[in-house]
């Protein structure tokens, strides 16, 4: 198999630890699929390296695997544990969910397809999916109600946006990854430390609940 | 020295911070916090004495850069980062005194305070546009503690209202950051020059415009939400009312500016590469959208720190909406609307905070005769008021006619009357809300007299700039604003 045919393959793994991220239920089990996915991510960080001779993404692969891989959802987990593993009601059933997201895969890809220009032109597909990431994510976070849901959405956006990075700036100075990355641990951990608070006075994660401030 | 300066301006208030975190006396962590504030505005004021007449200067490999629009920025943190930091003294001992927070939640929010602070200023003199991105959503994480400082259930759900929609909006502008990056890396192929904004404008005409539209719409959505555009504005209102006084007055009256002037540097980007039409078309549109629903909602609010909120939504409308008329006028306009509305807006939030300590409420339906009860407060309170709704002899009132003006001349007619009519439904609301608030009769129990003198003396002095300004621009700032439409414009 040639460099961009692993390339592509893992890219669409993405989209699908993506709907099992989305779809799962049980928190916990959500927290793996995203560690599942992050392993993904590293991989292809690992392969665009080898095959791209992309070199810096060596280093970003390891970051990731440290970061997305263990951390964060350690840390998800972590907060489970005070708050509970269920995740309630969804906006929509998954029937309809897995709908909006064909139709946003569709999406990114017709605008993946627009990049003519850039060197992405041979990894079009991972190009397209790392858009459809993002888009998933912020389907995630619209449709579930679930505050911890809708961090895991932020997650995925998270992962989308990292990967448009490798793709489109991987030679890009060090420092860059590192100030992203370091916001995004710090956002996920301060939205965890919010959420914990949330559960605390409303006794529940479901979004609906926070009405006290209208208008 | 405006080298150092770029080296010292971050450094001072991370390592107050610091300090501040790990001094457990808050009697101590009180004269770091003046110490810290105090050094802040001297050298933020000695920056921008050095950057006046076009001039500008690189640290760190060309990472930190500071020019003109830099100079606006940090003339804001350091004006309103010192009087509110200031202020929040006497705040903070009123919470303290009656229970509200405990001795320890005081260094904490000193600390965060001046974490705030850094991130705003490594966000003003960024030039990595990597970096750039990273430090505005820096300040989300630095402020959101700020917004969930109370114990109330209603912080709770504000803050986490905050961190998700402006982490997600914000992920729009990195989408924008990388397009920018890449677009820029295939005609230079350098991956060092291509992050840079200065040598970004320099290759602006070359860029691929098409790319760059793209890029402008992920960035204007981005930065927009942080700034508080309608639609990505409904963070806003619970942010701003929920944080402490002074916070608020920091959210409101600087950080809203900082996103904006980021989006700022693509904006002039943007107007070499695509030309003008298309940006300012977006940013007109989305300026008089914000204006006109923010006039609304101030109508129908009854608290009045969210009447408050909603108004800085119509006036950073009412800036994006001088960025739309563009040319010289147009964004002279939107600059000095900036100053203007920083220094009434953190007036005004202050202001509130008096209010709060002496009623216990932020409803406006309660509030009633400020007049007597604490006559200073109610003062600055109308003065505040009748200023911001864009009324003579105050400051605003000469930012907005310059902005109508310039629309008028580019030949923006409805645009303009559109604008009009918003600023007239803001102007009432704000007149009804005076009438209501600062005259009446007092509840018959409430005891007489103004609540501390440290929380008079920054109001004061933001007093006079709001009033001095109204009747003189001084040379130094007119010369700062014009520096500032030279980067933007190119000259």
């Amino acid at each position: 198999m040639s460099g961009t045919a692993v390339v592509n393959f893992l890219a669409v793994l993405l989209i699908l630890t993506s709907m099992l991220v989305i779809e799962t239920r049980r928190l916990r089990l959500a927290a793996y699929m995203y560690s599942l996915q992050s392993l993904v991510l590293v991989l292809i960080f690992l392969s665009l390296a080898i095959f791209m001779h992309a070199e810096p993404l060596y280093i970003w692969s390891f970051t990731a695997l440290i970061t997305k891989v263990f951390l964060v959802p350690w840390l998800i987990i972590r907060t489970l544990k005070k708050i509970g593993d269920q995740e309630g009601e969804s906006a929509f059933k998954t029937s309809t969910t897995v709908l909006f997201a064909v139709f946003l895969v569709a999406l990114s890809f017709a605008v993946a397809n627009s990049f003519q220009t850039y060197a992405v032109v041979k990894v079009k597909i991972a190009m397209g999916v790392s858009i459809a990431l993002f888009l998933l994510g912020l389907l995630c976070i619209l449709t579930k109600k679930n505050a911890l849901k809708q961090i895991f959405g932020y997650c995925l956006m998270e992962n989308g946006s990292h990967l448009t990075l490798a793709l489109l700036a991987y030679n890009a100075p060090e420092t860059v990854e590192i100030g992203i990355l370091t916001d995004a641990i710090f956002a996920v951990v301060i939205m965890l430390v919010i959420a914990g608070r949330l559960f605390k006075s409303f006794g529940t994660l479901d979004t609906d609940n926070y009405t006290l401030l209208k208008g | 020295m405006g080298e150092n300066l770029l080296y010292l301006l971050p450094a001072v208030p991370l390592v107050t911070a610091l300090l501040s975190f790990v001094i457990r006396s808050y009697r101590i962590v009180e004269v770091v916090h003046v110490a810290g504030i105090s050094g802040l505005a001297l050298l933020s004021l000695g920056l921008v004495k050095s950057l006046l007449g076009g001039q500008t200067f690189f640290a760190l490999d060309g990472m930190l850069y500071a020019d003109g629009l830099t100079a606006i920025l940090i003339l804001l943190i350091g004006t309103v980062g010192f009087l509110s930091g200031f202020y929040s003294i006497g705040y903070m001992r009123h919470d303290l005194a009656h229970g509200e927070v405990k001795e320890r939640d005081l260094s904490t929010y000193y600390g965060f305070y001046h974490l705030f602070l850094f991130t705003m200023i490594l966000s003003a003199i960024s030039n990595n546009i990597a970096i750039l991105w990273a430090a505005v959503e820096a300040t989300t994480l630095g402020s959101a503690f700020l917004v969930g400082f109370y114990k109330h259930k209603t912080s709770a759900e504000a803050a986490w209202k905050y961190v998700l929609i402006c982490s997600v909006g914000l992920a729009f502008a990195l989408y924008g950051t990388i397009l920018t990056y890449s677009n820029a890396f295939s005609v230079v192929q350098d991956a060092h020059k291509a992050m840079l904004w200065t040598e970004l404008i320099k290759m602006a005409h070359q860029l691929d415009p098409q790319m760059m539209k793209l890029a402008f719409v992920f960035i204007l959505i981005g930065f927009g939400t942080k700034a508080g555009l309608v639609p990505m504005h409904t963070w806003l209102p619970d942010a701003h009312s929920e944080a402490p006084s002074p916070a608020s007055a920091l959210l409101s009256g600087v950080l809203l500016k900082c996103a904006l002037f980021a989006m700022v540097r693509y904006y002039a980007i943007a107007l070499q590469s695509v030309g003008s039409e298309f940006p300012q078309t977006l940013l007109l549109i989305f300026g008089l959208l914000s204006v006109g629903v923010a006039a609304f909602f101030i109508l129908v609010q009854n608290d009045i720190k969210r009447k408050l909120a909603y108004s800085s939504v119509e006036h950073i409308g009412i800036i994006a909406t001088g960025l739309g008329v563009g040319g010289p006028l147009g964004i002279f306009a939107a600059f000095l609307h900036t100053i203007n509305h920083s220094i009434t807006k953190s007036l005004l939030f202050c202001t509130t905070g008096n209010i709060t300590m002496k009623y216990g409420t932020r409803d406006a339906t309660k509030i009633r005769g400020m007049k007597k009860v604490a006559p200073l407060t109610g003062f600055l309170f109308a003065a505040g008021l009748i200023a911001v709704a864009g009324s003579p002899p105050f400051n605003i009132f000469i930012s907005e006619l310059m902005t109508l003006t310039a629309g008028l001349k580019s030949g923006l007619f409805w645009p303009m009357i559109l604008l009009l009519l918003f600023l007239v439904i803001a102007f009432a609301a704000l007149v009804i809300l005076i009438s209501e608030t600062v005259l009446g009769s007092p509840p018959e129990d409430l005891p007489r007299g103004e609540t501390n003198w440290m929380g008079l003396l920054p109001l004061g002095i933001l007093f006079v700039f709001m009033a001095g300004l109204g009747i003189y621009l001084p040379a130094p700032l007119n010369q700062l604003l014009q520096d500032a439409v030279g980067v933007v414009l190119g000259h």
